[in-house]
């Protein structure tokens, strides 16, 4: 009786194996491209615990095809793959389809199965430990078991008794994590090789740049590494790898993470079982979710020298070997790490991506300031690093987006003397880094003693924009704009007069005002412990009439 | 006793694996909506009887089902939701008799009773004998053993039709229902030859199922299209709304070979296939080489706005799906996912793209991302409030209502004329020049009289709010474009 059981659920598991499986269980070679996060800002660090770039992973793979139709199941994909897009090649014949499987195999999912079928229940004696197994047929579930025996009919653990389920085997549409298959046909049997590509999340990739300041302040040493991460379940041994560099576009559209894992919950409801002593005995709450057990067991624990940067306060200069190879692909900039690298589950890794020695670099305090907006007290002007992504600047190569730290050496000591950010940069290009602000060097802006002219305010509420809020701004008069210095050597500091809407006019300036990018520029140079001052006449801009 | 009752568990037992489904044709519209036909071979015996249906979509809308069988008329029809659990058996069992199994802890041995199942509220209430007990009031294994399953109550929603037949025998049966949770899209994999000025397409359909179900060797048909849904709620939830058509540059106006259904063009599978539960299926239906193909740069500046630090420009793709030159088929909406071969001729990913339901002979336009050596910066460099003649100063209109009859009225305007010089600034970093699509927009803005006063090249004003200039940018070079616009803003 028992054999012919086996033999029927091998018949329950035939319709999904009408065609013979090919089961391709590894790759023999990957290569793994990986794009940035498009979310994550210039300076923004990347999240290992959740990576939000992706990659396009490609695998060669040989299969024994056999002739005819067959499927070929590909295990050890990422994780995270996105199985839309997915595209299979070098096969003999064609691939009419893709298939992607999310039935998971799990306590629920085995109940579900074998619903209407027949199981075993074995009940073991605590007294004895006895067991006792007998047939059954599942009646319900996954919510509360109802079971049909030879004796009649009963509900799983409402007895108080130690008693499971016993399963004759596996369907065949359950698998441990989702499964990627595709079908072909060949005409004879035959070897291929083929090669699988898809898209796959959970990885991210940066430049890290480091730049070491010369003491004389007109150069810096660059450096940068390339810093690739995966946070896939699965590593890629000795595989190509890759980073591209510039704006890729991705769309999110429904559907593209395939359809959701399907692993149904058991949850054991009995009958109501309140007793007379009400408190004393309940039945064994419901066991949670499976996964739930899981996650006790497997608390995620990343420690603070993961997390933390590994490189920005390492000393330098470093020196690398074996740095990425610049390649220009379309519009983009790829960068090919030379020899094969491991890129390992859940883990970062960093190569070396540029280095460049003795950059002349342009040191300069800045200041921004709207005209004819007063300030209440004076700020701190701001600190840039502008040098020209050029050759004769010992530059002149593409210079991807990433955070930099700047280290100065102070007596003996190396210094992190700044934090900023390099945009991506193309050859040519005016690279200017905002590194801080400079706490000697302060700017303020005043509207000198004159007559104040009160402000038209014909239609009163109806702009109620910043404008209206600090009343003494934006109106016309002589203002005086003060940069002082407290550091005991002069600096030149560059102010940048700009303008919410550029009919409005600075005149009479009495100092050289060069004009950039419609504002107007004031490079001042200031004595060491002193002060330059720049006066200028604001005209606001005319107001525009409402028409009506 | 024992061998008996084997042999009914086998003959209650459906066909181990066996769907209980028939022939089953599916069609699959793009709002999450599929139309499931499954003809049964049933046998129907003559006058009443109520056929149960199982293996149909765990998510069918039941109230859309119909079914039709020769010479048979429909009673009613059912949908039963009542589930089997183990509270609900003990529920049903109130005033019968139920067996209980008592099993001593400390040797095992059972003893066997009959009671009655007197109320389930809160704790089991039984009657053995005379006695009055609440089940395994002391906490001692018990076990409970009832005679059947109670009618109604199913493992699974049950559908069911109650008919009158005027024969017995065995006939196909017509069940037809609309259920969500079937859906499709498709996925273009677009590999371009910038250098032959060539793409190779494959198009994938992209078939989801979450409808709780498995179709066995199913027919399937996906409508580009989606019906007009009403207000149902179900349907509105996770539906797929196919991606802006924005990249659509030119409608096309060929017919394709594809079949229709009114106006929506239908995609039917080659081969019966099985679309099983929570799978992702994908089906080729476009495999073209060599199609034509540019690639071309855009960047929109708005209204006068200043870019100091140098933007990227688009980098996009164009490419025809005209019988000539193109793709030659409709395609429906999805994405398309572009790739180039790297130095070592490695196909590499550079962007996607939504594109919506496109007509055969449309010009298409996609955007893959941004050109990391071509950017664009761009500046006021002035502006000026310019004096105009009194000419606009007055204006009279003859207005005529209903109530009050023609009345002339005067309007006082004095409209503020600005002038606005911009100044684009376009560097490639590439070897070769590169022809970048400046537009600026933002010059109607209601007014409809915007005028350009001064341009350093010619630019085409492609809408009242568009002005396109094409700037070829030489290599490792620099293009710098200023543009003069009157305007009343």
């Amino acid at each position: 009786m028992v054999r012919l059981v086996a033999a029927l659920l091998l018949c329950l598991a035939a319709p999904a194996l009408a065609q013979p499986v090919v089961v391709s269980p590894a790759p023999e070679a990957v290569s793994v491209t990986v794009y940035r996060d498009p979310n994550r800002s210039t300076w923004g660090e990347m999240d290992l615990k959740w990576l939000g770039g992706y990659a396009l992973v490609t695998e060669t793979r040989t299969v024994d095809l056999p002739a005819g139709p067959s499927v070929i199941r590909f295990e050890g994909v990422a994780g995270n793959i996105l199985p839309v897009s997915a595209i299979v090649s070098g096969l003999p014949g064609r691939v009419p389809e893709k298939n992607y499987d999310a039935r998971l195999l799990s306590p629920g999912a085995l109940v579900e199965a074998f619903l209407g079928r027949q199981v075993h229940i074995r009940r073991t004696s605590r007294a004895t430990g006895k067991t006792v197994e007998m047939e059954a047929i599942l009646r319900s579930g996954p919510d509360g078991i109802v079971l049909t025996t030879a004796e009649g009919v009963e509900a799983l653990r409402c007895t108080g008794l130690p008693e499971s389920l016993v399963y004759p085997g596996v369907p065949a549409d359950l698998s441990d994590r989702p499964t990627l298959a595709v079908q072909t046909e060949t005409a004879a049997p035959a070897r291929a090789t083929l090669r699988l590509s898809y898209l796959a999340g959970q990885f991210d990739w940066q430049a890290n740049y480091v730049a070491q300041l010369a003491p004389d302040g007109r150069t810096v040493d660059l450096f940068a590494w390339l810093t690739l991460a995966n946070g896939n379940d699965e590593s890629f041994a000795a595989a190509r790898t890759q980073a591209v560099a510039g704006t890729v576009d991705r769309v999110e559209a429904e559907g593209d993470e395939g359809a959701e894992p399907v692993s149904p919950q058991i949850s054991l409801q009995c009958w109501p079982a309140g007793t007379t002593s009400d408190t004393a005995y309940m039945v064994p709450p419901p066991p949670g979710p499976p996964g739930e057990y899981a996650m006790y067991g497997a608390d995620i624990v990343v420690t603070g020298a993961r997390i933390r940067h590994p490189n920005l306060m390492s000393s330098i200069p470093i020196t690398s070997i074996g740095g990425a190879e610049l390649e220009e692909l379309g519009d983009l900039k790829l960068y090919r790490i030379p020899d094969p690298v491991t890129v390992a589950a859940n883990s970062q890794k960093q190569v070396g991506l540029l280095s460049k020695t003795r950059v002349p670099v342009e040191r300069i305090n800045a200041a921004w300031l709207e005209a004819g907006r007063r300030l209440d007290e004076p700020e701190e002007a701001g600190v840039v690093l502008r040098t020209r992504n050029v050759a004769e600047r010992n530059l002149g190569l593409p210079l991807p987006m990433g955070p930099l730290a700047i280290f100065e050496e102070v007596g003996g000591r190396q210094m992190l003397t700044g934090q900023g950010a390099i945009a991506d940069s193309a050859v040519g290009q005016e690279v200017e880094i905002a590194v801080g602000a400079s706490p000697g060097v302060f700017v303020h802006q005043r509207l000198g003693p004159k007559k104040k002219k009160k402000k038209k305010t014909k239609k009163g509420e109806e702009k109620p924009d910043e404008d209206e809020e600090d009343d003494s701004s934006y109106l016309p008069g002589r203002y005086e704009l003060e940069v002082s210095n407290a550091t005991p050597h002069a600096v030149e500091v560059e102010v940048n007069l700009w303008r919410r809407d550029q009919r409005a006019l600075v005149r009479r300036a009495s100092r050289d005002l060069a004009m950039k990018n419609g504002r107007y520029v004031w490079r001042a140079r200031v004595p060491a412990n002193g002060r330059a001052t720049l006066a200028y006449t604001y005209v606001p801009a005319p107001e525009d009439e409402e028409e009506d | 006793m024992r061998r008996f009752v084997f042999i009914t568990f086998f003959a209650a037992v459906p066909a181990l694996g066996q769907s209980s489904q028939g022939d089953v044709a599916i069609t699959i519209y793009n709002n999450d909506l599929a139309l499931v036909q499954d003809v049964r071979q049933i046998a129907i015996p003559a006058g009443r009887s109520r056929q149960e249906f199982a293996d149909v979509s765990a998510r069918i809308r039941a109230e859309t089902v119909s079914f039709a069988a020769a010479d048979t008329a429909i009673v009613e029809q059912n949908f039963d939701y009542d589930l089997l659990s183990p509270g609900k058996l003990m529920e049903k069992a109130v005033g019968q008799v139920v067996t209980i199994v008592r099993i001593n802890p400390a040797t095992g041995t059972e003893v066997r009773e009959q009671a009655k199942v007197l109320a389930t509220n809160g704790g089991v209430v039984l009657q053995i004998g005379t006695r009055i007990e609440v089940l395994r009031d002391d906490g001692l294994p018990v076990r409970v053993i009832f005679d059947k399953v109670p009618e109604n109550l199913r493992a699974r929603p049950t559908l069911s039709v109650t008919l009158e037949s005027r024969r017995a025998g065995v006939r196909p049966a017509r069940l037809t229902y609309l259920t969500p949770g079937l859906a499709w899209k498709s996925d273009y994999v677009a590999l371009f030859d910038e250098g032959a000025g060539k793409i190779d397409v494959q198009g994938w359909i992209t078939l989801t199922n979450s409808s709780g179900t498995s179709y066995t060797n199913a027919d399937v048909v996906m409508v580009a299209g989606a019906p007009n849904d009403g207000n149902n709620y179900n349907n509105n939830y996770r539906s797929y709304r196919p991606p802006a058509a924005s990249d659509l540059v030119r409608a096309g106006t060929e017919s394709g070979g594809r079949p229709r259904l009114g106006d929506y063009y239908l995609y039917p599978l080659a081969q019966r296939t099985t679309i099983a539960n929570a799978q992702t299926k994908q089906v080729s239906f476009l495999d073209v080489q060599g199609a034509g193909a540019t690639k071309a740069y855009h960047f929109t500046v708005g209204w006068m706005q200043t870019i100091e630090t140098p933007m990227s420009a688009s980098t996009v793709l164009n490419f025809s799906n005209s019988k000539a030159g193109g793709l030659g088929t409709q395609l429906p909406a999805g994405t398309v996912r572009v790739y180039i071969r790297d130095a070592r001729g490695a196909p590499q990913f550079i962007g996607e793209s939504g594109i919506g339901h496109t007509p055969m002979g449309s010009e298409i336009a996609i955007r893959t991302g941004e050109a990391f050596d071509v950017k664009v910066k761009s500046a006021v460099t002035k502006r000026e409030k310019i004096t105009r003649d009194e000419w606009e100063r007055t204006a009279r209109y003859r207005i005529t209502d209903s109530r009050d009859g023609t009345r002339i009225v005067e309007v006082e305007t004095n409209p503020v004329f600005n002038r606005t010089t911009m100044t684009y600034t376009l560097t490639n970093a590439r070897p070769t020049p590169a022809v970048v699509n400046l537009v600026q927009t933002g010059l109607d803005n209601a007014y409809h009289d915007t005028r350009i006063v001064e341009e350093s090249m010619r630019g085409e004003q492609i809408s009242l709010n568009d002005r396109r200039y094409r700037v070829t940018v030489p290599g490792n070079g620099e293009t710098v474009v200023t543009a003069t616009f009157d305007t009343r803003y």
